[in-house]
Protein backbone atom coordinates (compact mmCIF):
# COMPACT_ATOMS: atom_id res chain seq x y z
CA UNK A 1 0.00 0.00 0.00
CA UNK A 2 2.85 2.32 0.89
CA UNK A 3 4.47 1.55 -2.45
CA UNK A 4 1.24 2.32 -4.35
CA UNK A 5 0.91 5.69 -2.62
CA UNK A 6 4.59 6.45 -3.33
CA UNK A 7 4.11 5.46 -6.98
CA UNK A 8 1.02 7.67 -7.34
CA UNK A 9 2.52 10.79 -5.77
CA UNK A 10 5.86 10.38 -7.54
CA UNK A 11 4.15 10.09 -10.91
CA UNK A 12 2.00 13.15 -10.09
CA UNK A 13 5.11 15.16 -9.16
CA UNK A 14 7.01 14.06 -12.25
CA UNK A 15 4.11 14.92 -14.56
CA UNK A 16 3.87 18.38 -12.99
CA UNK A 17 7.59 18.86 -13.53
CA UNK A 18 7.34 17.66 -17.11
CA UNK A 19 4.81 20.47 -17.69
CA UNK A 20 7.13 22.89 -15.89
CA UNK A 21 9.94 21.95 -18.30
CA UNK A 22 7.59 22.26 -21.32
CA UNK A 23 7.80 18.59 -22.34
CA UNK A 24 5.82 17.49 -25.44
CA UNK A 25 2.18 16.82 -24.59
CA UNK A 26 2.04 13.13 -25.56
CA UNK A 27 5.13 12.36 -23.46
CA UNK A 28 3.93 13.74 -20.10
CA UNK A 29 2.24 10.51 -18.96
CA UNK A 30 5.28 8.36 -19.85
CA UNK A 31 7.48 10.81 -17.92
CA UNK A 32 5.27 10.28 -14.88
CA UNK A 33 5.68 6.51 -15.05
CA UNK A 34 9.47 6.76 -15.48
CA UNK A 35 9.85 9.13 -12.52
CA UNK A 36 7.68 6.84 -10.39
CA UNK A 37 9.83 3.81 -11.30
CA UNK A 38 12.93 5.62 -10.05
CA UNK A 39 11.27 6.74 -6.81
CA UNK A 40 9.78 3.30 -6.01
CA UNK A 41 13.16 1.59 -6.56
CA UNK A 42 14.76 4.20 -4.29
CA UNK A 43 12.12 3.78 -1.54
CA UNK A 44 12.37 -0.01 -1.69
CA UNK A 45 16.17 -0.09 -1.44
CA UNK A 46 16.42 2.67 1.16
CA UNK A 47 13.55 1.84 3.53
CA UNK A 48 12.89 -1.89 3.00
CA UNK A 49 16.36 -3.27 2.38
CA UNK A 50 18.25 -0.52 4.23
CA UNK A 51 21.02 0.24 1.74
CA UNK A 52 22.94 3.50 1.97
CA UNK A 53 21.60 6.62 0.32
CA UNK A 54 24.34 6.66 -2.34
CA UNK A 55 23.70 3.08 -3.48
CA UNK A 56 19.92 3.51 -3.52
CA UNK A 57 20.13 6.71 -5.55
CA UNK A 58 22.60 5.13 -7.97
CA UNK A 59 20.48 2.02 -8.57
CA UNK A 60 17.27 4.02 -8.89
CA UNK A 61 18.88 6.34 -11.43
CA UNK A 62 20.22 3.44 -13.48
CA UNK A 63 16.79 1.81 -13.59
CA UNK A 64 15.04 5.01 -14.66
CA UNK A 65 17.74 5.82 -17.21
CA UNK A 66 17.34 2.35 -18.75
CA UNK A 67 13.57 2.85 -18.86
CA UNK A 68 13.99 6.21 -20.56
CA UNK A 69 16.48 4.85 -23.12
CA UNK A 70 13.94 2.15 -23.93
CA UNK A 71 11.07 4.64 -24.29
CA UNK A 72 13.21 7.02 -26.33
CA UNK A 73 13.65 4.18 -28.84
CA UNK A 74 9.91 3.42 -28.78
CA UNK A 75 8.57 6.99 -29.03
CA UNK A 76 11.38 8.37 -31.26
CA UNK A 77 12.29 11.24 -28.90
CA UNK A 78 15.67 12.30 -27.46
CA UNK A 79 16.57 10.75 -24.10
CA UNK A 80 16.75 14.16 -22.39
CA UNK A 81 12.97 14.51 -22.64
CA UNK A 82 12.56 11.46 -20.39
CA UNK A 83 15.59 11.71 -18.11
CA UNK A 84 15.30 15.34 -16.97
CA UNK A 85 11.76 15.09 -15.51
CA UNK A 86 12.49 11.52 -14.37
CA UNK A 87 15.34 12.37 -12.00
CA UNK A 88 13.40 15.16 -10.29
CA UNK A 89 11.91 12.98 -7.48
CA UNK A 90 15.43 11.83 -6.56
CA UNK A 91 16.97 15.32 -6.34
CA UNK A 92 17.90 15.75 -2.65
CA UNK A 93 15.83 18.83 -1.86
CA UNK A 94 15.21 17.77 1.74
CA UNK A 95 18.94 17.45 2.42
CA UNK A 96 19.68 20.87 0.92
CA UNK A 97 16.94 22.47 3.01
CA UNK A 98 17.93 20.77 6.28
CA UNK A 99 21.60 21.64 5.79
CA UNK A 100 20.78 25.25 5.05
CA UNK A 101 18.41 25.44 8.02
CA UNK A 102 21.10 24.05 10.33
CA UNK A 103 23.66 26.52 9.03
CA UNK A 104 21.46 29.57 9.58
CA UNK A 105 20.93 28.31 13.13
CA UNK A 106 24.73 28.33 13.66
CA UNK A 107 24.87 24.51 13.72
CA UNK A 108 27.74 24.24 11.28
CA UNK A 109 28.75 20.64 12.09
CA UNK A 110 25.36 19.14 11.32
CA UNK A 111 24.76 21.50 8.40
CA UNK A 112 27.99 20.67 6.61
CA UNK A 113 27.55 16.93 6.99
CA UNK A 114 23.94 17.06 5.71
CA UNK A 115 24.94 19.24 2.75
CA UNK A 116 27.80 16.88 1.94
CA UNK A 117 25.38 13.93 1.97
CA UNK A 118 23.11 15.83 -0.42
CA UNK A 119 26.09 16.48 -2.69
CA UNK A 120 27.13 12.82 -2.81
CA UNK A 121 23.52 11.89 -3.59
CA UNK A 122 23.39 14.26 -6.55
CA UNK A 123 26.75 12.96 -7.77
CA UNK A 124 25.31 9.42 -7.59
CA UNK A 125 22.35 10.52 -9.73
CA UNK A 126 24.60 12.21 -12.29
CA UNK A 127 26.94 9.20 -12.50
CA UNK A 128 23.99 6.86 -13.03
CA UNK A 129 22.58 8.99 -15.87
CA UNK A 130 25.99 9.41 -17.50
CA UNK A 131 26.85 5.72 -17.28
CA UNK A 132 23.74 4.58 -19.13
CA UNK A 133 23.73 7.41 -21.68
CA UNK A 134 27.40 6.96 -22.61
CA UNK A 135 26.81 3.23 -22.99
CA UNK A 136 24.02 3.89 -25.47
CA UNK A 137 25.92 6.71 -27.22
CA UNK A 138 28.54 4.23 -28.41
CA UNK A 139 25.91 2.34 -30.37
CA UNK A 140 24.36 5.53 -31.77
CA UNK A 141 27.68 7.03 -32.92
CA UNK A 142 28.61 3.82 -34.75
CA UNK A 143 25.32 3.82 -36.63
CA UNK A 144 25.75 7.51 -37.55
CA UNK A 145 29.29 6.95 -38.85
CA UNK A 146 28.04 4.17 -41.15
CA UNK A 147 25.36 6.52 -42.48
CA UNK A 148 27.91 9.32 -42.95
CA UNK A 149 30.29 7.11 -44.92
CA UNK A 150 27.43 6.06 -47.19
CA UNK A 151 26.36 9.68 -47.87
CA UNK A 152 30.00 10.70 -48.49
CA UNK A 153 30.39 7.90 -51.03
CA UNK A 154 27.22 9.11 -52.76
CA UNK A 155 28.59 12.68 -52.87
CA UNK A 156 31.84 11.45 -54.43
CA UNK A 157 29.87 9.49 -57.01
CA UNK A 158 27.87 12.65 -57.82
CA UNK A 159 31.03 14.75 -58.26
CA UNK A 160 32.52 12.09 -60.57
CA UNK A 161 29.32 12.01 -62.61
CA UNK A 162 29.41 15.80 -63.12
CA UNK A 163 32.93 15.63 -64.52
CA UNK B 1 12.40 11.34 -50.12
CA UNK B 2 13.90 14.01 -52.34
CA UNK B 3 16.90 15.68 -50.79
CA UNK B 4 17.65 19.32 -51.58
CA UNK B 5 21.24 20.33 -52.19
CA UNK B 6 22.32 23.29 -50.07
CA UNK B 7 25.47 25.28 -50.76
CA UNK B 8 28.10 25.56 -48.05
CA UNK B 9 26.89 28.92 -46.72
CA UNK B 10 23.26 27.81 -46.70
CA UNK B 11 24.08 24.61 -44.81
CA UNK B 12 26.07 26.51 -42.23
CA UNK B 13 23.34 29.15 -41.81
CA UNK B 14 20.78 26.42 -41.14
CA UNK B 15 23.11 24.60 -38.76
CA UNK B 16 23.77 27.76 -36.74
CA UNK B 17 20.05 28.48 -36.53
CA UNK B 18 19.32 24.96 -35.25
CA UNK B 19 22.14 25.29 -32.73
CA UNK B 20 20.79 28.61 -31.46
CA UNK B 21 17.32 27.18 -30.96
CA UNK B 22 18.71 24.13 -29.13
CA UNK B 23 20.92 26.19 -26.84
CA UNK B 24 18.11 28.62 -26.06
CA UNK B 25 15.84 25.76 -25.00
CA UNK B 26 18.43 24.41 -22.58
CA UNK B 27 19.97 21.44 -24.40
CA UNK B 28 23.29 19.97 -23.30
CA UNK B 29 26.34 21.38 -25.05
CA UNK B 30 27.43 18.09 -26.55
CA UNK B 31 23.99 17.70 -28.11
CA UNK B 32 24.30 21.12 -29.78
CA UNK B 33 27.79 20.35 -31.11
CA UNK B 34 26.67 16.93 -32.28
CA UNK B 35 23.63 18.35 -34.10
CA UNK B 36 25.61 21.10 -35.84
CA UNK B 37 28.33 18.79 -37.09
CA UNK B 38 25.77 16.15 -38.10
CA UNK B 39 23.78 18.66 -40.18
CA UNK B 40 26.93 19.81 -41.95
CA UNK B 41 28.29 16.30 -42.45
CA UNK B 42 25.25 14.96 -44.27
CA UNK B 43 25.91 17.60 -46.94
CA UNK B 44 29.60 16.75 -47.00
CA UNK B 45 31.07 19.72 -45.11
CA UNK B 46 33.24 19.23 -42.08
CA UNK B 47 33.06 21.94 -39.39
CA UNK B 48 34.53 22.27 -35.91
CA UNK B 49 31.91 23.74 -33.58
CA UNK B 50 32.82 25.15 -30.20
CA UNK B 51 29.81 25.64 -27.95
CA UNK B 52 29.52 26.97 -24.42
CA UNK B 53 26.19 27.80 -22.75
CA UNK B 54 26.38 31.40 -23.99
CA UNK B 55 28.13 31.30 -27.38
CA UNK B 56 28.40 29.20 -30.56
CA UNK B 57 31.62 29.46 -32.60
CA UNK B 58 31.93 27.66 -35.93
CA UNK B 59 34.94 27.29 -38.19
CA UNK B 60 37.21 24.70 -39.76
CA UNK B 61 40.82 24.01 -40.60
CA UNK B 62 40.89 25.16 -44.24
CA UNK B 63 42.81 28.26 -45.26
CA UNK B 64 39.78 29.76 -47.04
CA UNK B 65 37.75 29.11 -43.95
CA UNK B 66 34.74 30.91 -42.47
CA UNK B 67 33.83 31.88 -38.95
CA UNK B 68 30.43 32.27 -37.39
CA UNK B 69 29.85 33.54 -33.88
CA UNK B 70 26.45 33.83 -32.27
CA UNK B 71 25.58 34.83 -28.74
CA UNK B 72 22.73 33.45 -26.66
CA UNK B 73 21.50 35.84 -24.00
CA UNK B 74 18.53 34.28 -22.26
CA UNK B 75 18.06 30.55 -21.73
CA UNK B 76 15.09 28.56 -20.47
CA UNK B 77 14.05 24.89 -20.44
CA UNK B 78 11.82 23.82 -23.32
CA UNK B 79 11.96 20.07 -23.88
CA UNK B 80 9.44 19.97 -26.73
CA UNK B 81 11.58 22.30 -28.86
CA UNK B 82 14.63 20.09 -28.20
CA UNK B 83 12.62 17.08 -29.30
CA UNK B 84 11.46 18.82 -32.53
CA UNK B 85 14.98 19.95 -33.44
CA UNK B 86 16.29 16.45 -32.73
CA UNK B 87 13.74 14.92 -35.09
CA UNK B 88 14.65 17.48 -37.75
CA UNK B 89 18.37 16.80 -37.52
CA UNK B 90 17.80 13.06 -37.75
CA UNK B 91 15.72 13.55 -40.91
CA UNK B 92 18.11 16.09 -42.41
CA UNK B 93 19.56 13.63 -44.93
CA UNK B 94 16.13 13.36 -46.61
CA UNK B 95 15.05 16.98 -46.10
CA UNK B 96 13.00 18.17 -49.08
CA UNK B 97 12.21 21.82 -48.26
CA UNK B 98 14.03 24.60 -50.08
CA UNK B 99 16.44 26.95 -48.27
CA UNK B 100 13.94 29.79 -47.88
CA UNK B 101 11.23 27.46 -46.58
CA UNK B 102 13.65 25.93 -44.07
CA UNK B 103 14.71 29.36 -42.83
CA UNK B 104 11.09 30.47 -42.44
CA UNK B 105 10.27 27.23 -40.60
CA UNK B 106 13.19 27.70 -38.19
CA UNK B 107 12.26 31.35 -37.64
CA UNK B 108 8.72 30.26 -36.77
CA UNK B 109 10.08 27.73 -34.26
CA UNK B 110 12.33 30.42 -32.73
CA UNK B 111 9.39 32.80 -32.23
CA UNK B 112 6.64 30.34 -31.26
CA UNK B 113 5.46 30.44 -27.64
CA UNK B 114 6.00 27.50 -25.29
CA UNK B 115 3.32 24.76 -25.37
CA UNK B 116 2.13 25.53 -21.84
CA UNK B 117 1.21 29.07 -20.86
CA UNK B 118 2.09 31.04 -17.74
CA UNK B 119 -0.85 29.95 -15.60
CA UNK B 120 -0.54 26.28 -16.58
CA UNK B 121 3.07 26.42 -15.40
CA UNK B 122 2.03 28.03 -12.11
CA UNK B 123 -0.62 25.33 -11.56
CA UNK B 124 1.90 22.61 -12.39
CA UNK B 125 4.35 24.12 -9.93
CA UNK B 126 1.68 23.99 -7.22
CA UNK B 127 0.77 20.38 -8.00
CA UNK B 128 4.42 19.32 -8.08
CA UNK B 129 5.10 20.98 -4.71
CA UNK B 130 2.03 19.36 -3.17
CA UNK B 131 3.01 15.91 -4.48
CA UNK B 132 6.51 16.35 -3.08
CA UNK B 133 5.15 17.28 0.33
CA UNK B 134 3.05 14.10 0.23
CA UNK B 135 6.01 11.98 -0.92
CA UNK B 136 8.03 13.13 2.09
CA UNK B 137 5.25 11.92 4.37
CA UNK B 138 3.18 15.05 4.90
CA UNK B 139 -0.51 15.02 5.86
CA UNK B 140 -3.43 16.64 4.03
CA UNK B 141 -2.75 20.06 5.57
CA UNK B 142 0.83 19.94 4.26
CA UNK B 143 -0.52 18.95 0.84
CA UNK B 144 -2.78 22.00 0.57
CA UNK B 145 -0.25 24.39 2.09
CA UNK B 146 2.50 23.20 -0.28
CA UNK B 147 0.12 23.62 -3.23
CA UNK B 148 -0.55 27.24 -2.26
CA UNK B 149 3.10 27.98 -1.50
CA UNK B 150 4.55 26.44 -4.67
CA UNK B 151 1.93 28.04 -6.89
CA UNK B 152 2.34 31.43 -5.23
CA UNK B 153 6.14 31.39 -5.55
CA UNK B 154 5.89 30.58 -9.26
CA UNK B 155 3.31 33.37 -9.77
CA UNK B 156 5.67 35.82 -8.05
CA UNK B 157 8.60 34.66 -10.20
CA UNK B 158 6.60 34.94 -13.43
CA UNK B 159 5.32 38.41 -12.53
CA UNK B 160 8.83 39.61 -11.69
CA UNK B 161 10.31 38.05 -14.83
CA UNK B 162 8.39 40.63 -16.87
CA UNK B 163 10.69 43.36 -15.54
CA UNK B 164 13.81 41.38 -16.63
CA UNK B 165 15.91 41.50 -13.48
CA UNK B 166 18.92 39.18 -13.26
CA UNK B 167 18.23 35.49 -12.63
CA UNK B 168 19.75 35.85 -9.17
CA UNK B 169 17.13 38.38 -8.05
CA UNK B 170 14.24 36.43 -9.60
CA UNK B 171 15.16 33.35 -7.58
CA UNK B 172 15.92 35.26 -4.40
CA UNK B 173 12.52 36.97 -4.45
CA UNK B 174 10.82 33.63 -5.20
CA UNK B 175 12.63 32.29 -2.11
CA UNK B 176 11.30 35.17 -0.02
CA UNK B 177 7.80 34.35 -1.28
CA UNK B 178 8.22 30.66 -0.35
CA UNK B 179 9.37 31.52 3.17
CA UNK B 180 6.65 34.11 3.78
CA UNK B 181 3.74 32.00 2.47
CA UNK B 182 4.96 28.89 4.32
CA UNK B 183 5.16 30.86 7.58
CA UNK B 184 1.63 32.20 7.02
CA UNK B 185 0.33 28.66 6.38
CA UNK B 186 1.98 27.44 9.57
CA UNK B 187 0.43 30.32 11.47
CA UNK B 188 -3.01 29.38 10.19
CA UNK B 189 -2.98 25.65 10.85
CA UNK B 190 -1.29 23.75 13.69
CA UNK B 191 -0.96 20.50 11.75
CA UNK B 192 1.36 21.93 9.11
CA UNK B 193 5.06 21.13 9.32
CA UNK B 194 7.31 23.92 8.12
CA UNK B 195 9.94 21.53 6.75
CA UNK B 196 7.67 19.60 4.40
CA UNK B 197 6.00 22.69 2.98
CA UNK B 198 9.29 24.45 2.29
CA UNK B 199 10.96 21.41 0.74
CA UNK B 200 7.93 20.79 -1.47
CA UNK B 201 7.74 24.39 -2.62
CA UNK B 202 11.50 24.54 -3.09
CA UNK B 203 11.63 21.70 -5.61
CA UNK B 204 10.50 23.64 -8.73
CA UNK B 205 13.38 26.07 -8.16
CA UNK B 206 16.15 23.60 -7.27
CA UNK B 207 18.57 23.69 -10.24
CA UNK B 208 18.80 19.93 -10.66
CA UNK B 209 18.64 20.16 -14.44
CA UNK B 210 21.59 22.55 -15.00
CA UNK B 211 23.65 20.57 -12.49
CA UNK B 212 22.96 17.25 -14.17
CA UNK B 213 23.55 18.76 -17.63
CA UNK B 214 26.85 20.17 -16.42
CA UNK B 215 28.03 16.78 -15.21
CA UNK B 216 26.96 15.22 -18.50
CA UNK B 217 28.97 17.88 -20.35
CA UNK B 218 32.01 16.89 -18.26
CA UNK B 219 31.45 13.28 -19.26
CA UNK B 220 31.27 14.20 -22.95
CA UNK B 221 34.56 16.11 -22.65
CA UNK B 222 33.27 19.71 -22.79
CA UNK B 223 35.09 20.90 -19.68
CA UNK B 224 34.47 24.60 -20.15
CA UNK B 225 30.70 24.39 -20.53
CA UNK B 226 30.56 21.85 -17.70
CA UNK B 227 32.26 24.38 -15.46
CA UNK B 228 29.97 27.22 -16.45
CA UNK B 229 26.79 25.16 -16.11
CA UNK B 230 27.73 24.00 -12.62
CA UNK B 231 28.59 27.59 -11.68
CA UNK B 232 25.14 28.61 -12.94
CA UNK B 233 23.50 25.87 -10.87
CA UNK B 234 25.38 26.93 -7.73
CA UNK B 235 24.38 30.56 -8.32
CA UNK B 236 20.68 29.62 -8.60
CA UNK B 237 20.84 27.35 -5.56
CA UNK B 238 22.52 29.99 -3.43
CA UNK B 239 20.09 32.70 -4.54
CA UNK B 240 17.02 30.64 -3.60
CA UNK B 241 18.70 29.69 -0.32
CA UNK B 242 19.44 33.34 0.45
CA UNK B 243 15.79 34.24 -0.17
CA UNK B 244 14.44 31.57 2.18
CA UNK B 245 17.17 32.07 4.77
CA UNK B 246 16.41 35.79 4.88
CA UNK B 247 12.78 35.20 5.82
CA UNK B 248 13.60 32.46 8.34
CA UNK B 249 16.30 34.62 9.90
CA UNK B 250 13.94 37.54 10.30
CA UNK B 251 11.46 35.18 11.91
CA UNK B 252 14.16 33.92 14.30
CA UNK B 253 15.28 37.43 15.25
CA UNK B 254 11.77 38.64 15.95
CA UNK B 255 11.12 35.39 17.78
CA UNK B 256 7.56 34.77 16.67
CA UNK B 257 6.35 31.49 18.10
CA UNK B 258 4.11 30.59 15.21
CA UNK B 259 4.14 26.85 14.88
CA UNK B 260 5.13 25.36 18.21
Amino acid sequence: MEMITAFFFASLATMAFAILFQAPKKIVLIDGIIGAIGWVVFIYLRHELGYTSFVSNFTATISLALASELSSRIFKQPVTVFVIPGIVPLVPGLGIYQGMFAIINNDYNNGTSILLTAMTDSVAIAIGVMLVSSLFRVIKVRRFMLQYRRSKRQMEMKVKGKK
Amino acid sequence: MAKTDFTRDQTINIAVKIGKILLKSGAETYRVEDTISRCCLVHGYEVDPFVTPTVIILGNEDTDSFIRVSRIGYRSTNLSLISEMNTMSYNFHKWDKSYEETCAWLEKKWRQPAPYGKWAVCLASGIGSAAFAAMLGGNSHDFIAAFVTGGMAMVVLKQIAGYHPSAFWENAIAGVAIGAVALLCCAMSVQCTMEKIIVGALMPFVPGVPFCNGLRDYMAGNLMSGNSRIAEALLFASSIAIGIAFVLRVWFIWGWDLWK
